[in-house]
């Protein structure tokens, strides 16, 4: 994101390993069926989140908006229709049974997470590191580094072209037409030439990337460099003791009775 | 196919996709906002988040594109602060290298609408098998399953399918496909005129 | 003396055309020499300057075979268009990923980027600058940074000031003429006060892009004069000889009754920043009126904010209807955009310019008609088919002028309507809005050409800050009548 914040010590993991260290946790938290561990979990990540980004209070409270909406849209269809033996409430369709209401918060605390990982990420990460970091510790193709690099430097033109193709349509008299069929039609006057546009200055910007010499040997330098360092232990250390902490407290002091 | 796709093929993917990126964003909140209408009426639109991966190929018809265009598109979906956070770019690849797989099924030689459309349902399947996963769908009562997956795949196949193809269509009629693929051995004939 | 770029009977054709675009053309370069590619617009200057660096057809397909092709093995590029040659988001990674391509040490990146954005005069608060803040000049600076970076040879310039103010243009010239002293330079330009200087040789291009002339640049502009003004090729002079045959007459309209378009007190925002203040304006019909400024003073700014495209503050009345009450903004006045690119909406030159009558449902005959009255005066009927975006530079800007205008609209508003355009067309758009202009229509033009404004203009905006700070009439060539100044 292009906000501007302190930096942490987030900031100074290595882009690398947190993406891959955020993507583990991901697929680990695919597995916990259980929902006190989840919410230990999350919380933990949470903490992260609202603490460490180095982003205002304000800020982060504003980003959390939509988490909250998240958690209750994604909770309540499991909640509403699920399967479940013990039952609690009926109206209609609607059964809230225990076992439904448990695994909807489950399931809603798993996408709680997965925003929280998420946002975590992308607030302390500069793409360009990312990608820096991805070439030289993933080995990553320089070729698909710059091209996404290339990319994310479009996003704001693109943006700004949107607002140019309005402009152009309005003078040459496109907004008369009103009702269903101009949406449609409206629809495509804008998406096709954003598109194409963006494919012909992908293509020049391709080009002038190659009058730059630019080759996809590996063994070009970089004008920034990543390793790991002290704070890359901390990190994975963090993980680990959340994992296990958050399972033996979800055994010892669970939340929820379940 | 030597040596895999040439800078110019990635950079003209990755921005067809980062533009489709923006358009997820958008579809999210109206995702969002059909949600709560009940029974599935979101599903409908769903498919619109597989539609990069059939775009770029059916453009640029090189090996590899439809599952590069969907990581990026969940990547600028991911940069730009989706909600949704490491989710999407964990769908993303799931859902790009089903529409992959139809494509390479085809040898990369067929462009029609059934190919499009046949991506689309693999990308569905992708991302159905991700919901078992994660959002435990099978645990909902099986009319609500039903009618959750067939408004799903209803709305992949008009949305990464159809609409894919049509707008593919009309993309080439803008000439802009020319600049990406390859040119014709009769161009170079016509050199030789006169 | 060693040559070092060399093609002998180049042939290629775009896919689709009919013709040819080169058959059999030969030419070749010498080490340390500075060239100027000089032809009609549409001849094919960029398109051969991209084939002699080898950018066709290695980076870019086109059907295209040589006899002999030699390349350059070290050579740099700046292309026409400052936007789309950057692939990084700030100033220094931008030349570092040139120098990354050279396999620089780290170590030593620093001390070469400050190098060498001192040497091409961009001084950055800190080099780890946005591009996205830089204005067009300082974004032509870095694109030369970066191909400096290159250490090249050779080094193609295409057209590498066509957006810049007076100002900026000597500036980069004076800058080239420093950096390019020992490097063979070759050059494709239209404005050529500032490339004479700097230039030894001359090559001269026909309509077909056939090579009509080659040699040192003296004798091409001596002998070489009368095949010049046949294909609208700039000279020096140019200008007075035109206004010799033709003398432009600019007798002012009378400026009573109300006014077309009034303003007070008025504003234009761009993300919440006020970027342009105007005290007060009256503008009458029949009016063609310049405005002038330096780079990224808020000219096109100013356009916008009479055009609605952003938000504005203050009094703004058309034709006494407050603007809010205006129904259709566009059924009154219509605008050329700075970019050609950014106003195309149809897939093929024909189409675009009959976009607005098939809105207005012309019939299919006035259609046709006006259609191919227009493609004729722009001189682009031989195009009719292509894509716009395939269209060389000065073609779209043309393009551009004609799909605007394509139906009548009391106020024109145009933003630089003729950069990168050779003589012929460039008269001929001024032309065709002086016949406008004559008819009652106002022309609201903003340019960098001091010639346009000296000869045709009946009133002079200056700007300056994003403050309009000077409103001038001029009625003969004499020169000014009356100058009000509005503020400092
Ligand atoms: N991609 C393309 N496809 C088809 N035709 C093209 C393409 N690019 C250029 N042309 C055509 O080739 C011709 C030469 O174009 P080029 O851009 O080289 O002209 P130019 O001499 O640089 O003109 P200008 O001074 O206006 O920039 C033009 O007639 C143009 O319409
Ligand atoms: N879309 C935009 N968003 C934000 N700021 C802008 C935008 N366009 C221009 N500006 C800023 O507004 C100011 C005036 O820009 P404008 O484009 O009006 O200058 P100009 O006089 O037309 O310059 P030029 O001769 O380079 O075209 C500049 O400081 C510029 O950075
Ligand atoms: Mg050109
Ligand atoms: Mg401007």
């Amino acid at each position: 994101m292009i906000v501007s914040s302190a930096e942490t010590w987030l900031h100074k993991v290595n882009p690398s390993l947190k993406l891959v260290a955020l993507i583990v946790l991901c697929i680990v938290a695919l597995f916990i069926h259980d929902l006190n561990y989840m919410m230990n979990v999350t919380l933990g990540v949470l903490l992260l989140f609202l603490c460490f980004t180095g982003h205002s209070i304000k800020h982060i409270l504003l980003l959390s908006i939509p988490f909250c909406f998240i958690f209750i849209s994604t909770s309540l269809t499991m909640i509403l229709f699920g399967k479940g033996e013990t039952l609690w409430f009926e109206w209609g369709l609607i059964s809230i049974t225990e076992e439904s209401f448990m695994r909807g918060l489950l399931v809603g605390f798993r996408a709680l997470l997965f925003a929280a990982l998420g946002l975590t990420f992308s607030l302390t990460t500069r793409p360009v590191n990312l990608f820096y970091s991805l070439m030289q510790q993933v080995k990553l193709k320089p070729k698909y580094a710059y091209s996404f690099m290339a990319a994310l430097r479009l996003i704001p033109i693109m943006m700004e072209e949107f607002q140019t193709i309005r402009n152009a349509m309005k003078v040459r008299g496109f907004e008369k037409g009103k009702g269903i069929r101009s949406v449609y039609f409206k629809m495509k006057a804008y998406s096709i030439p954003l598109l194409s546009g963006s494919i012909r200055r992908a293509h020049r910007i391709a080009v002038a990337m190659e009058a730059k010499r630019f080759s996809d040997t590996r063994d070009r330098t970089y004008y920034y460099e990543f390793g790991f360092s002290k704070k890359d232990h901390g990190f994975i250390l963090y993980f680990i003791i959340l994992l296990l902490a958050g399972f033996y407290l979800s055994i010892q002091f669970p939340l929820l009775p379940i | 196919m030597k040596k895999g796709l040439k800078l110019t093929d990635i950079l003209v993917t990755i921005v067809i996709a980062v533009a489709f990126g923006i358009v997820y964003i958008v579809w999210g909140s109206l995702y969002y906002s059909v949600k709560p209408l009940g029974l599935h009426v979101d599903q409908l639109i769903y498919g619109m988040w597989f539609i990069a991966g059939p775009v770029a190929f059916l453009v640029l018809r090189k090996p590899g594109v439809a599952l590069l265009a969907e990581i990026a598109a969940a990547s600028g979906e991911f940069f730009l602060g989706s909600p949704w956070g490491l989710t999407v770019l964990l769908y993303g690849v799931v859902q790009g290298l089903f529409a992959e797989l139809v494509f390479m099924a085809f040898k990369y030689k067929k462009f029609n609408m059934s190919v499009a459309v046949l991506a689309a349902i693999a990308s569905c399947l992708g991302s159905v098998l991700m919901d078992f996963a994660y959002g435990e769908i099978g645990a909902l009562s099986l009319w609500n399953l039903s009618l959750f997956m067939i408004a799903r795949f209803i709305g992949s196949i008009f949305f990464a399918g159809v609409t894919a193809y049509y707008l593919v269509k009309v993309l080439e009629a803008t000439g802009v496909t020319n600049l990406v693929r390859p040119v014709s051995s009769k161009d170079y004939a016509e050199l030789d005129q006169k | 003396m060693e040559r070092i770029v060399h093609v002998e009977k180049l042939r290629m054709k775009f896919p689709g055309d009919e013709s040819l675009l080169f058959k059999d053309l030969s030419v070749s370069f010498d080490r340390g020499e500075k060239v100027l590619l000089l032809g009609p617009s549409g001849c094919g200057k960029s398109t051969l300057l991209q084939v002699l660096s080898g950018l066709i057809p290695n980076s870019i397909e086109v059907p295209m075979k040589a006899e002999e092709l030699k390349w350059p093995t070290s050579w740099g590029y700046v292309f026409q268009d400052p936007d789309s040659q950057f692939c990084m988001p700030f100033a220094d990674e931008e030349i570092a990923f040139v120098l990354e391509n050279l396999s620089v040490p780290k170590q030593e990146m620093k001390e070469r980027i400050q190098h060498h954005l001192r040497q091409v005069g961009l001084n950055l608060k800190t080099i780890h600058t946005s591009i996205d803040t830089l204005s067009g000049g300082m974004k032509q600076r870095l694109a030369i940074a970066s191909v400096l970076a290159l250490e090249p040879e050779v080094i193609f310039l295409d057209e590498p000031t066509a957006m810049l103010d007076p100002e900026g243009t000597k500036e980069i010239w004076d800058l080239l003429k420093g950096i390019g002293r020992d490097k063979t330079v070759i050059i494709v330009e239209h404005k050529i006060d500032h490339v004479l200087e700097f230039i030894d040789r001359i090559v001269l291009f026909n309509d077909d892009g056939q090579i009509i002339a080659d040699g040192p640049k003296d004798t091409i502009l001596s002998l070489y004069k009368n095949e010049m003004k046949e294909h609208g090729i700039w000279f020096p002079g140019v200008w007075d000889e035109y206004i010799h045959d033709n003398k432009p007459i600019r007798e002012h309209q009378s400026s009573d009754g109300v006014p077309l378009m009034q303003v007070q007190g008025f504003s234009g925002f761009r993300k919440k920043e006020e970027k342009i203040k105007v005290e007060e304006l009256q503008v009458h019909s029949g009016e063609w009126i310049v405005i002038r400024g330096e780079n990224g003073a808020g000219k096109s700014t100013l356009l916008h904010a009479l055009m609605q495209f952003i938000k504005t503050n203050g009094t703004y009345e058309l034709m006494g209807t407050p603007i809010k009450r205006v129904k259709n903004l566009t059924d009154h006045m219509t605008f050329v955009f700075q970019n050609p690119e950014f106003q195309f909406v149809a897939n093929s030159v024909y189409e675009e310019i009959a976009y607005s009558l098939r809105i207005d449902k012309r019939t299919q005959q006035e259609i046709g008609e006006r259609v191919h009255s227009l493609l004729e005066v722009f001189r682009l009927e031989a195009h009719q088919d292509k894509h716009p975006f395939q269209l060389s530079m000065g073609q779209k800007r043309r393009l551009s002028v004609a799909a605007s205008i394509v139906i009548e609209k009391k106020i024109i508003l145009l933003d630089e309507p003729t950069f990168g355009q050779d003589s012929k067309n460039t008269f001929a758009l001024l032309e065709w809005f002086e016949e406008y202009r004559r008819r009652g229509i106002t022309v609201i033009m903003v340019t960098h050409d001091d010639h346009i404004s000296n000869n045709f203009a009946t009133r002079i905006w200056t700007v300056k800050d994003g403050d309009v700070i000077s409103d001038e009439k001029v009625s003969t060539q004499s020169g000014f009548v009356e100058t009000k100044v509005l503020s400092f």
